[in-house]
């Protein structure tokens, strides 16, 4: 009778012991190795957090709610349009671009791109230096303090000087349409953007981090889209011209707009 | 009393539910995290560093807090509310002056869907302000973003609802908005509004996406994006 061949999935024995699988650079990813444990069970502390979030948050809301009432005006009416017409207040930052420049580079190539930028980040900075801690480092900081305040004060100026003298309409007659609406914007806003980034990549002394040159841009990003939202919709009132919104004509209060 | 306790606790329908005994020692307090599926999502132990107050304000918690707040609101409104040209703005008006406690409802689900854009953003800063997106978090960070244009258009859909004069020209200006893409636009309008025009179709739409498919997807993600921490090594905080 023909001896049947068990199948073996591992050799009984080897005369190899172990091999060398890869070799690890940089710091590990792991909890090994990162100095004394400082750890403790997450029950109850973090549920007993979040516990307390979670009756916070409640509390908050509650009295938001029991203060001031969800706004409901009169019924839609397609035939009678309100002055001024206002998208929800996360997109007035957009609409408030529309008044500055082409509406393919306000509504759909700035949000595309800020969105890619976005997804962007972990990709551009690659260097696991600084993570988990606030900003960084110092000079971090400093970039963060100096865009976010240049942000803050540039862009009001842009918004009121390009509401008093719009370049598209300026230019309306004297350049082709693609130029005077959408490319010289879009080279102005450009601009606006890189001065700050290329001061920040100038002045470090050495070379500056991917770290240093994103927190420059997303700051950026955010005080200008929240200079802009607040421009959109706190200051623009009947027919979007510019007020002060403690100063609006026909008795329109932008608050009503939440 | 004690006794009373300990039968319960020791009964074979106590048992069948949790699988483990009173949480006063590690292997307990290991075991409540991972049987429980909501637990699950976080890690067994956890850095001190990163329960920190300053470190994450507990923005992200609040972010999801305030989700489960709008879930249960929301499901209380739409007993009262059908999605009709002809009545969602009566149901609205009787649901603030006639159903009880209709209007205190509404007002949660209002301000809380504009705190969550709120704490989703401050959130989104305080992960990039304290390098939270390196590496290993890179994949975390993306769906994050996801979440944040998801918890936008929430928030946009369901803002036509009410089908008063705001919500109609709001709705108007930001679809506007999606038709300045100069190939797709009119078509991305057109599937979003179902017409030219804000009316019936759009109201059918935007409820169907308000209430189904985005929540959906925003429970799906969040469930990923915080499971996605603890696969990371939890905070980025005690790496420090």
């Amino acid at each position: 009778m023909a001896e049947v061949k068990t199948e073996q999935p591992f050799a009984q024995s080897s005369m190899k012991t172990y091999s060398l699988v890869e070799l690890v650079r940089g710091a590990p990813t792991t909890m090994a190795d990162k100095g004394p444990d400082n750890t403790v069970f997450a029950f109850p502390v973090v549920a007993l957090l979040e516990l307390v979030i979670a009756l916070g948050v409640s509390a908050l809301l509650m009295i938001v709610a029991l203060l001031k009432n969800a706004p409901l005006e009169e019924l839609a009416n397609p035939l009678v349009t309100t002055d001024p017409a206002k998208a929800p207040w996360y997109f007035m930052g957009l609409q408030e671009l529309l008044e500055h420049m082409h509406p393919t580079v306000a509504g759909v190539l700035i949000p595309t791109l800020a969105v890619l930028f976005l997804l962007a980040v972990p990709y551009l900075d690659r260097s696991r230096v600084g993570a988990g801690k606030w900003f960084g480092g110092a000079r971090e900081k400093r970039v963060v303090w100096f865009t976010a305040i240049y942000a803050l004060s540039v862009m009001p100026v842009y918004v009121v000087l390009d509401n008093a003298f719009p370049v598209r309409e300026l230019l309306r007659d004297a350049l082709p349409p693609l130029l005077a609406q959408a490319v010289i914007p879009a080279l102005i806003m450009a601009a606006i953007v890189a001065i700050p980034v290329f001061v920040v990549a100038r002045t470090s002394g050495q070379k500056a981090t991917a770290r240093q040159i994103l927190l420059a841009l997303f700051t950026l990003l955010l005080f200008s889209a929240i200079v802009l939202t607040v421009a959109g919709f706190l200051f623009r009132g009947p027919g979007f011209k510019l007020f002060f919104p403690w100063d609006m004509p026909d008795g329109y209060n932008p608050l009503n707009n939440f | 009393m004690a006794s009373l306790v300990d039968a319960v606790t020791r009964s074979r329908v106590w048992r069948s539910f949790f699988r483990h005994g009173f949480p006063d020692n590690p292997l307990d307090r290991s075991l409540v995290m991972t049987t429980n599926i909501f637990f699950h999502l976080h890690p067994v132990k956890v850095n001190l560093k990163s329960l920190k107050v300053t470190y994450s304000f507990g923005l992200g918690v609040i972010t999801v807090f305030l989700f489960v707040t709008l879930a249960i609101t929301g499901t209380l409104l739409m007993f009262y509310y059908v999605p009709s040209v002809e009545r969602s703005y009566g149901d609205i008006v009787i649901l603030q002056t006639q159903v009880p406690f209709g209007q205190l409802f509404r007002n949660l689900h209002r301000w809380g869907a504009h705190l969550m854009v709120l704490a989703a953003v401050l959130h989104m800063a305080r992960v990039f302000y304290t390098g939270a997106y390196k590496p290993p978090r890179e994949f975390n960070w993306g769906v994050g973003v996801v979440l944040l244009i998801l918890t936008l258009g929430a928030s946009f859909t369901g803002y036509l609802l009410p089908w008063d004069q705001l919500s109609f020209w709001a709705i108007t200006v930001g679809t506007s908005i999606a038709s300045y893409e100069p190939l797709m636009g009119a078509t991305i309008k057109k599937i979003l509004l179902g017409g030219p025009e804000v009316g019936q179709d759009a109201l059918t739409r935007f409820y169907a996406l308000h209430i189904m498919v985005i929540p959906a997807f925003l429970a799906l993600l969040i469930a990923l994006h915080i499971w996605r921490v603890r696969k990371d090594g939890g905070l980025a905080a005690n790496e420090t």
